[in-house]
């Protein structure tokens, strides 16, 4: 255990020398993953806000069958899932899982041809739907020429993990490298079983939902919570200086999750034509999803406490923490929606759009967009270049999710009390939905000025803006006080 | 049953024994090699010399 005062000074450099090393093997393809990653966050934020604006306003961009609100949606869905959420994953898990393992990452050029498959597939992904191409299957609507790019490039992230961690030289296996190998193991195995029983092997009848939502909710579960739960488990004790609360509960939610997570996909078919035992069972499943949700939360906040003040120093630990505290959140949450008393309102309503915003942008993206903060510097030797440009985005991203969760979450659930009552038409319904649509247009416009912020200071470091970094912690406001 | 239901049938099954086999195994090594021995230590060994215990390692750019 290494603590300030008892360190030499040739320990610290030397320790300074090896994780540098390490940070430069990883530099050209984690910098390639999430340079790509932040080009399909811009392009996926475009297309959301053609998409939303559609919908209160329905003759905006008529004429144009590409941009018809149903493939404008589907291919929103892909810039954001496939082409920034899971690039980040890839690029965020081979640096941590270098950096955990204390190894160098090795033939880094190969990392080069999966970014590069990814991004292929994402862009056939992409134009194949607007062109007319898209499945009609929620999540898994990329053309059928797509998922042979997805499983070679993820093939090769899994190998790469599974190399470094073979070839790690610390011994201990520290919780995010858990949550990063359960992620590159379940995954290519999900996706891949996932595209043989919907596409290569079509199942049929009832079936083909089954794995259609068994699919996309482990989208979230096993493939994006590992990475982002595991990145907040490495970021704020690192950034603090401080171990995590209890190691022994983050194993204890670490396992929990393993088990309980792939049980919950289900509960988006309530009232579906399924066996009545498969929605049960997974509403039991997010039942116990209580257990690794309240692990994590009572942890990040036990280890947060006496802290909190450092949220005003970290760009990192400011967007980690409000990922962190979103996931209790939204897990609760969850769990709460798969009570089939609750499912007669807000299923099938924009309640449930506002749930799955709040999950993979409240939580995920904000972990990430923690983890860039963190990351970048150290890869490219810069510092951000301006703090007044990260203060946009991350007033920007939390205001802009806040109006998105409240307004479709308050509209989502008088549509669904409404959509119960027989005396309700459905156009009075349609019409008393458009302010919380408007708003929803006004959040995604605010997310998109973060996005623009964002990307305009991750370009500024590329192009080398930003004071060289010394090797330490600099400050910005004032020089936060040392535990 | 028709050739494509007995592949999903495959598929569905060898997927769970894959993926208990490999949890179970994984639980098992983890125990065997002591991971689970010492919880503090463990929680420590993201810290260095470089980035020790009681030193905050970002904030904002100046």
């Amino acid at each position: 255990m290494s603590t300030a005062t008892a360190i030499l000074p040739h320990d610290r450099e030397r320790a300074a020398a090896e994780r540098a090393g390490i940070d430069e093997s990883c530099r050209g393809p984690v910098l390639y993953f999430a340079a790509s990653a932040i080009f399909w966050l811009l392009a996926g934020s475009i297309l959301a806000i053609i998409a939303s604006v559609k919908l209160h306003s329905p003759y905006f961009l008529t004429g144009i069958p590409e941009l018809t609100f149903g493939r404008v949606r589907m291919a929103h869905l892909q810039g954001v899932s496939i082409g920034w959420t899971s690039m980040v994953t890839m690029g965020g898990s081979v640096w941590m899982m270098c950096r955990l393992c204390r190894t160098e990452l090795i033939y880094p050029k190969l990392l080069y041809v999966s970014a590069t498959l990814w991004n292929i597939g994402t862009l056939l992904s992409i134009s194949g739907i607007l062109l007319g191409d898209g499945q009609s299957i929620e999540w898994l609507d990329a053309p059928r020429y797509c998922p042979p790019f997805f499983i070679a490039g993820l093939g090769i992230v899994s190998a790469w993990v599974a190399a470094t961690f073979r070839r790690r030289r610390e011994k201990h296996v520290y919780v995010t490298q858990w949550y990063i190998l359960a992620a590159v193991f379940w995954f290519p195995w999900l996706y891949t079983v996932a595209v043989f029983m919907i596409s290569w092997s079509p199942a049929t009848g009832v079936v083909q939902p089954i794995v259609n939502w068994w699919f996309n909710h482990n989208f979230l579960g096993l493939w994006l919570t590992p990475v982002a739960v595991g990145t907040a488990y490495y970021l704020i004790p690192k950034i603090i200086g401080r171990p995590v609360h209890s190691y022994y509960l983050s194993i204890t939610g670490f396992w929990a999750l393993a088990l309980f997570y792939s049980w919950a996909g289900m509960h988006h078919l309530i009232g579906g034509p399924i066996p009545a035992w498969l929605a049960t069972a997974s509403t039991v499943g997010s039942m116990m999803m209580f257990i690794p949700v309240i692990a994590v939360g009572i942890n990040h906040h036990m280890t947060m406490r006496n802290h909190f003040h450092r949220l005003k120093y970290s760009p990192a630990l400011r967007f980690t923490v409000f990922g962190s505290i979103t996931y209790t959140w939204v897990s609760f949450q969850g769990s709460i929606e798969s009570l089939k008393d609750f499912s007669e309102v807000a299923h099938f309503t924009h309640y449930t759009v506002a749930h799955a915003h709040l999950g993979a942008y409240g939580f995920v993206t904000m972990i990430f967009f923690g983890l860039y903060y963190y990351m970048i510097p150290r890869l490219t030797g810069r510092e951000w270049a301006s703090s007044t440009l990260i203060r946009i985005h991350f007033w920007c991203a939390s205001i802009g999710i806040t109006i998105y969760f409240v307004g479709l979450s308050i509209g989502g659930w008088w549509q669904g009390r409404m959509l119960n009552n027989p005396d309700v038409s459905f156009a009075s319904i349609t019409q008393y939905l458009l302010p919380y649509l408007f708003s929803r247009t006004v959040a995604g416009i605010l997310l998109t000025i973060g996005h623009i912020a964002f990307a305009t200071s991750f370009l500024m470091n590329l192009a080398g803006w930003g004071k060289k970094r010394a090797g330490g912690p600099t400050y910005f406001v004032e020089k936060a006080p040392t535990v | 049953m028709n050739p494509a239901n007995i592949a999903v049938f495959a598929v569905v099954i060898g997927s769970i024994v894959l993926f208990g086999t490999a949890t179970i195994m994984a639980l098992g090594w983890a125990f065997r090699d002591g991971q689970f021995d010492n919880f503090e230590q463990g929680a420590a060994s993201i810290f260095g010399p470089d980035e020790p215990i009681g030193e905050p390692t970002d904030a904002f750019p100046r």
